[in-house]
């Protein structure tokens, strides 16, 4: 029992990491059609930044928290000018946007690469706590408590923002359907452009806790944790970010569980659910809710 | 004007023809020409699980390659004198599609004299069937999966490290010599890892000792919070953990930050890569930990080939400006066997390479010890014996404990609480 009671809560704090770190993917597919391949280097490249707050400058890798948000507009901004409106006007703006990001991320890749090296960097173990918490008995790292933490205050903070703002009103607009939008006047481009930047702003926070959950950074895991969050997206539904937490949690869960139970089978969780929930609910587990709202 | 020849002019023409083509035939050796190079084939990983392995193994290889070219080249017996070496090295990325094509490259449009694989089980496995089909001796340096070695050929050497089929053997003999019963195995799926962990079950079983927990993760498992957990459940005494070097520091911080404590923890990376683990793990949580300490980490002195570990040490720091791991020694060896191949070698052929070889084993010691191969390939010397690693003043220092003749110090068991 106890077994089952550690893979059921230390699945819930792994999945919403993940769902942390699939969630910035499904904004920007949400907003505008686009897949961004490079999803997974944005997350590296938050690692990276708490990497060198804390082995350069002595900080603590937390502040890459508010780095990642800086770093987002630094990069996103001038990124989403240059590619996103000239993809949006070709024919097929997803498959071009599915090369495009191909492209920018083998970059991302190839940087870290010159930057970093192939080595594996990770980050202070006490950075976020030396200790573990317990809950119903099961005891777990602090890290994993404090990389939930942030995980459920910054999607709590991503509802607030589509639930009471007048940008995120606009947003879902956008995310319902573009050309309505676009004629009762939202202006389409400034929208899509900021969720573009909280898209990699959230990849970039999620990265800040990779050390912690994966153990290390490397410049070669960021293809894998961009399947991953397609996994994560394409289970809790395509295009409803919210849905991504569902999508986190089962994968989490189910994942974890095969850890404990079938260890040798645990990476086939993902692709297995994304199987089924294509099968079953071709529009994910909360597709038909994002619809309706 | 019909012009008659008489018979016995053309049959002395055929006679002076067929003669002059015998003796071209019976002199291939002296005829063939010595090539401007001798070309050596090469795959690594700039990136990727295995880059930091793959490109420390490719150094060492690089670093012997221009000291013999310093010296005017390597001896070659077929040739009866001293030929340049050049080696051509392509990028697979850790991957075994890119290295299955790039390998096929080497030998079909570069057709390399010499053939020898990337770094480790994974990216080694793909070369095998290619240069057993183009009848190449592969030479291996640290595909060490046991499976590799199952029937007898002249196209495989396993040169810098030992089979997986040998190589826990010690590690197993330590487990029951301290009379540990109750033993959690966690591998990767890989033919390193998984041979290994097979090997060590065999031997264990014979001592009477059946694993509380044995199981494989996928080889790209990064997190082991749940698994540490489960593998406690089963109240074992020693954990041995067989992953690469991702694995590895996954695997040891995720025990450090677990509160869990075991009284023997075992990984294999921090004794060949032990600067890239302590800087990931900390000295701390690598305390007390087992592991195979390879050179330079033991010390070989007496050598019939190359510079004993102290010189090669010494004089890899002075040229690479940072002191060598095992993986940059392995590359070295990996070129000292080529070496010693080509000058013992009579005739310039794939099978008078793999002959020397065989002629070698058991002959030979380098600074990774005793070379020893058997008819399938596998390397039977170079044994790893087993090290702990011991606090010392802010960091750590390894201690070999067994076997008792390589003993240095004795083992801190049960690992005391941190």
């Amino acid at each position: 029992m106890s077994l089952l009671e550690y893979a059921l809560i230390g699945g819930i704090l792994y999945g919403i990491f993940f769902a942390l770190v699939g969630i910035g993917l499904n904004l920007i597919f949400g907003v505008m059609r686009i897949i961004n391949l490079a999803h997974g280097q944005f997350v590296l490249l938050g690692g990276y930044g708490a990497y060198l707050l804390s082995a350069r400058l002595n900080l603590n890798p937390i502040l890459g928290v508010p780095l990642a948000l800086l770093g987002a507009v630094v990069v996103a901004v001038p990124l989403y000018y240059a590619v996103v409106p000239r993809l949006q006007r070709s024919r097929d703006p997803e498959m071009l946007s599915f090369i495009l990001f191909f492209g920018i991320a083998q970059m991302i890749d190839a940087i870290l690469l010159a930057v970093f090296g192939a080595d594996q960097r990770s980050l202070p173990q006490d950075a976020l706590g030396a200790g573990s918490i317990a809950v119903l008995g099961q005891s777990f790292p602090d890290s994993w408590w404090v990389a939930t933490a942030v995980s459920l205050l910054v999607i709590g903070g991503l509802f607030l923002y589509f639930t009471r703002t007048r940008l995120g009103f606009a947003t879902r607009a956008i995310m319902a359907n573009r050309e309505e939008a676009l004629s009762t006047g939202i202006d389409v481009q400034v929208v899509s452009a900021i969720s573009f930047v909280i898209g990699i702003a959230l990849a970039g926070i999620a990265g800040v806790f990779v050390p912690y959950m994966l153990g290390s950074i490397s410049p070669d895991i960021g293809n894998e944790l961009t399947t991953t969050s397609f996994a994560v997206i394409i289970i809790g539904s395509l295009g409803n970010p919210l849905g991504t937490v569902v999508g986190g949690l089962v994968f989490g869960v189910g994942t974890l569980f095969m850890q404990t139970f079938f260890p040798s089978w645990s990476n086939l969780v993902p692709y297995a659910l994304l199987v089924i929930i294509v099968l079953i609910r071709p529009a994910g587990l909360l597709g038909r809710a994002v619809r309706v709202a | 004007m019909r012009v008659v020849r008489p018979v016995w002019l053309l049959s002395a023409a055929v006679l002076i023809f067929a003669g002059l083509m015998l003796a071209g035939a019976l002199r291939p050796a002296l005829a063939a020409t010595a090539p401007s190079e001798i070309k050596i084939g090469t795959l690594y990983a700039s990136s990727g699980t295995f880059a930091v392995a793959s490109q420390g193994q490719y150094q060492g290889l690089q670093y012997w390659a221009a000291a013999v070219n310093k010296d005017g080249g390597v001896f070659v017996k077929a040739f009866n004198k001293k030929i340049p070496v050049k080696v051509i090295a392509y990028d697979d990325q850790s991957s075994t599609s890119t290295a299955t094509t790039l390998y096929n490259q080497l030998i079909t449009q570069d057709k390399v004299d010499i053939l020898i694989a990337d770094f480790g089980s994974v990216l080694t496995s793909v070369a095998i069937p290619l240069a057993e089909e183009h009848h190449m001796l592969l030479i291996d340096p640290t595909g060490s999966g046991a499976n590799f070695f199952t029937k007898k050929t002249d196209y495989l050497a396993d040169v810098s490290i030992p089979s997986s089929a040998v190589w826990p053997v010690p590690l197993a003999k330590f487990v029951l010599a301290q009379k540990i019963k109750r033993v959690a195995i966690i591998y990767d799926s890989n033919d390193f890892d998984a041979s290994q962990a097979e090997t060590l079950k065999s031997v264990l079983a014979e001592g009477g000792v059946t694993p509380v927990y044995y199981n494989g993760v996928p080889t790209t498992e990064s997190n082991y919070a749940v698994l540490l957990h489960t593998i406690a459940a089963t109240h074992p005494d020693a954990v041995l953990e067989f992953g690469y070097a991702p694995n590895d520091i996954a695997f040891l911080r995720d025990l450090a930050s677990s509160g869990l404590h075991f009284n023997m923890t075992f990984t294999i990376f921090p004794g060949q890569l032990s600067a890239l683990i302590t800087k990931n793990v900390g000295a701390k949580a690598l305390a007390y930990t087992y592991t195979y300490p390879t050179p330079p980490l033991v010390r070989y002195t007496s050598v019939t080939l190359g510079a004993t570990t102290d010189q090669f040490v010494k004089e890899y720091t002075a040229a690479s400006k940072s002191a060598p791991n095992f993986l940059n020694a392995a590359g070295y060896n990996n070129g000292l066997i080529v070496q010693e191949m080509l000058a013992l070698a009579p005739q310039f052929t794939q099978l008078d390479f793999h002959q020397a070889l065989m002629d070698m084993s058991g002959k030979t010691t380098t600074l990774l010890g005793e070379f020893k191969i058997n008819e399938n390939g596998a390397q039977l010397g170079e044994l790893l014996p087993v090290a702990q690693i011991v606090p010392e003043g802010e960091g750590n220092k390894f201690v070999v404990i067994y076997p008792d003749d390589k003993a240095t110090g004795k083992a801190v068991y049960p690992a005391p609480q941190p």
